[in-house]
């Protein structure tokens, strides 16, 4: 942690040219804020009310090869696990680290300006139709926290839940490492 | 007379409790929740089941069972609670703070961001007062 505080701003800055998607429960705030920060102008914006569409529509069919779903792929962005109570909306007090991590970056002049989707994941164990209502609800509770207790401006976040059909183990998609939260930088905020 | 006593000495113990506040240095939100979760875990597990970290939710429930509630997560919720207003305040000054230094040394420079970058390599002629807001935001 202190040898990457130690890198300084002018290494951070190079970093913004690394990888676009990272782990953030690995990461440290500078590396967070850079990894999140490689904004690409490319292509018409991202438009929740189709992927929240897409998903709708391919409920138990995957999204990953639909064309909103599939264009976030490429977009600067961060898995989190935050862990919630069994099947509700409150966030678990282990993770409320997590949730201030989210907040800390999204506070940095460099992101402060963008916009980001809160993608709510969950394993394909149990009903596809409940998982998607589920992560929905958990995604939308994060973006509550983030807006509120932290004031990261609403208009800068949306939720959304896309349950078991995005598994980042599609080989194992009951495999409880598929439960998870992305955070993706969309662009400039309006 | 003696009761403006009193009065004077918890106003003084006010402004000095402020002072102290002021200098201390801030925490990051990470830290501030992560505190909260290690004194006041255990409560919110046993009184706030379902209850979420947004919108005070957490912080009206360990209030309304504060008879319930441990001590010390009664007072850690305080200080977190401060803690993150400190850290939000520092964030939103920094600017206005540093807007002379940034006139002085960073002419032509356009976005916070920007400034913020040049405000970070000027570090050695930046004023106290701006250096102290840019560590105060977490920005360093």
């Amino acid at each position: 942690m202190s040898v990457i505080r130690n890198l300084g701003y002018g290494a951070a800055l190079a970093m913004l040219l690394a990888t676009t998607t990272a782990n953030a429960q690995d990461l440290s705030e500078t590396q967070l804020v850079n990894t999140l920060g490689q904004v690409s102008n490319e292509g018409a914006p991202i438009d929740v009310a189709l992927l929240v569409q897409e998903v709708t529509e391919n409920v138990g069919q995957g999204v990953a090869n639909l064309p909103n779903w599939s264009r976030l792929a490429g977009m600067p962005q961060l898995t989190v696990e935050i862990n919630f109570e069994n099947n509700s909306i409150a966030i678990e007090p282990s993770s409320y680290r997590a949730v201030g991590q989210i907040a800390d970056a999204l506070h940095h002049p460099i992101l402060s300006k963008n916009k980001f989707l809160v993608v709510g994941h969950t394993n394909a164990t149990g009903d596809p139709k409940h998982n998607l209502k589920l992560s929905d609800e958990r995604a939308n509770a994060i973006v509550e926290a983030l807006s509120t207790t932290f004031a990261i401006p609403a208009s800068h976040l949306v939720g959304i839940g896309v349950g078991s059909e995005l598994p980042v183990d599609p080989a194992d998609p009951k495999a409880p490492v598929n439960r998870r939260v992305q955070l993706i930088n969309i662009g400039k905020a309006n | 007379m003696r009761r403006y006593g009193i009065v004077g000495a918890i106003a003084l113990a006010v402004v000095v409790g402020q002072a102290g506040l002021a200098a201390a240095q801030t925490i990051s939100f990470a830290d501030a929740v992560t505190t909260l979760a290690k004194e006041c875990g255990a409560d919110i597990k046993k009184h706030c089941a379902g209850v979420n970290l947004g919108n005070n939710q957490i912080q009206q429930c360990l209030e309304k069972n504060q008879a319930a509630v441990s001590p010390t997560c009664t007072s850690t919720l305080a200080t977190v609670t401060a803690s993150i207003q400190q850290r939000l305040a520092a964030q939103a000054s920094v600017m206005q703070v540093c807007s002379t230094d940034a006139h002085q040394h960073c002419k032509g420079v356009v976005g916070e961001y920007n400034i913020l970058g040049c405000l970070l390599k000027t570090v050695r002629i930046d004023s106290g007062k701006c250096n102290q807001a840019i560590t105060d935001a977490g920005w360093r």
